[in-house]
């Protein structure tokens, strides 16, 4: 018969059922002649037994939504032995961008009183580019709606509804950040729709006439609906486009 | 020929960092239980995956994938524990060992049936969970809660196997004992402290 100390040691293999056939009899055997011991298997059968049971609620802790995009970035922006072609991926975007702010800076100096469509579609299509390639999730799965409005509630104070992903129009949401928009920062929710990207900037408390703008090879549809401004940009076609802005019309209604 | 290579390089990188993405959550609840704190649990995530791609050459495709990661984020954390201590922070150790290997215990346990059924359940638990020392509780939360194998434990926590089973028992009885006895809550660690009731 085995010892108390030889089956205490493996006392968790065996309420496991992780011990081999023939230690499994040697302690069977012992447990029945030993209260102690039993009290120690008792002990053991319960601790799991609770722990299994509430291993779901346990697991629980939702990663804060920035996570996933901070460790794909950290990830795959790790220089590789051939980085060459993965520099120039990052330079022409970044250049592209640049330029584009600069852009912006000279038409916002010479419209300094009223801010046209064209310098607000321009700026954000800027923003637009930047965000996607600096911050995109690449994720396949479609994000959480409730969780990014807590996030753009809980990190910047924005109170806005964020549309889901629609399977009807082929919409799946990304994520959101927070953009620096001349008046102050503005909530950047990112979409894919047809392998492209899509954003959707909502100005809050701004209201402005309706625009449908094209500028450095991108699509901006301006509107106000409520108390606040809407404005989605991508280079997608022109009729995904107003599939998209229907649906998120209805969605913000 | 080396645009080919390199291309099918950046492919492979961005096929294997979607699939360790699909660890995110489980892998943030586990960092967060090692941390305990929202921050430093999102680092360590962070290290873990970049390490991942780093060592990506070191993973055998077709073997647990899910638990090469846990090794990595439990050697991460292993690994800074050990710089927080050179740097003068005390990590409990030896001495936590001891705890919990008396025999016997408390006149009666609770069924776990029982407990399961209270409505503060999930509240002490966490409670439970959170006051055993680090060592049980990274031991009991491996098998139970993400049951990897005894020898994956063994391998993430760089430990003997036997030492992963002794460690598992220590875990689950100060845990079952604990909430055997919730209504001691004003003095937690009473069994820590060898009082019977």
């Amino acid at each position: 018969m085995s010892s108390c100390r030889d089956t205490l040691d493996q006392l968790p293999g065996y309420v496991d059922d992780a011990v081999p056939p023939e230690s499994r009899a040697a302690i069977a055997r012992h447990l029945s002649q030993c209260p102690g011991c039993r009290r120690e298997e008792e002990a053991q059968r319960g601790g799991a037994a609770v722990l299994r049971q509430r291993a779901t609620m346990l697991k629980n802790a939702p990663a804060p939504p920035g996570l996933h995009t901070r460790c794909r970035a950290a990830m795959l922006s790790r220089p590789s032995p051939s980085s060459a072609r993965r520099w120039i991926g990052v330079l022409v975007p970044t250049a592209l961008a640049a330029v584009l702010i600069v852009a912006t800076a000279v038409a916002l100096f010479k419209v300094a009183t009223e801010r046209s469509s064209t310098v607000l579609a321009a700026e954000l299509t800027a923003d637009h580019l930047k965000c996607f390639r600096f911050f995109a999730t690449g994720t396949t799965k479609s994000a959480d709606p409730a969780r990014i409005e807590a996030m753009l509630r809980a990190k910047y104070g924005f109170a806005v509804h964020v549309p889901p992903s629609s399977e009807a129009e082929g919409l799946r949401l990304d994520g959101a950040r927070k953009c620096t928009y001349a008046d102050g920062p503005i909530p950047h929710v990112m979409y894919q729709a047809h392998g492209q990207n899509i954003s959707l900037f909502i100005l809050e408390g701004v209201s402005r006439p309706g625009a449908d703008v094209t500028t450095f090879g991108h699509r901006a549809r301006i509107w106000t609906r409520g108390r606040n401004t809407y404005v989605l940009v991508s280079s997608a076609a022109a009729g995904t486009l107003t599939d998209v802005v229907g649906y998120v019309q209805r969605e913000t209604q | 020929m080396f645009r080919r290579r390199a291309a099918a390089t950046a492919a492979r990188r961005e096929a294997l960092a979607n699939d360790v993405l699909t660890y995110l959550e489980p892998l943030y609840a586990t960092a967060l239980r090692l941390t305990r704190q929202r921050a430093d649990a999102e680092d360590l995530v962070q290290d873990t995956y970049v390490k991942a791609l780093r060592f990506a050459d070191k993973f055998e495709p077709g073997t647990n994938l899910r638990a090469w990661l846990y090794t990595i984020l439990h050697n991460t954390w292993r690994n800074r524990q050990r710089d927080a201590a050179r740097a003068g922070v005390n990590v409990d150790s030896e001495v936590v060992e001891q705890e919990g290997t008396r025999p016997g215990g408390p006149a009666a346990f609770d069924t776990p049936e029982r407990i399961l059924l209270r409505s503060s359940i999930d509240a002490d638990l966490q409670a439970a969970l959170d006051g055993l020392p680090e060592v049980f509780r990274q031991a009991v939360w491996l098998r139970d809660v993400e049951e990897f194998t005894y020898a994956e434990i063994a391998e993430m926590l760089e430990i003997p196997p036997g030492t992963v089973m002794s460690r598992i028992a220590r875990g689950r009885k100060l845990l079952f004992e604990r909430l055997s006895h919730v209504e001691d809550a004003e003095s937690p660690r009473s069994e820590l402290a060898g009082r019977r009731r």
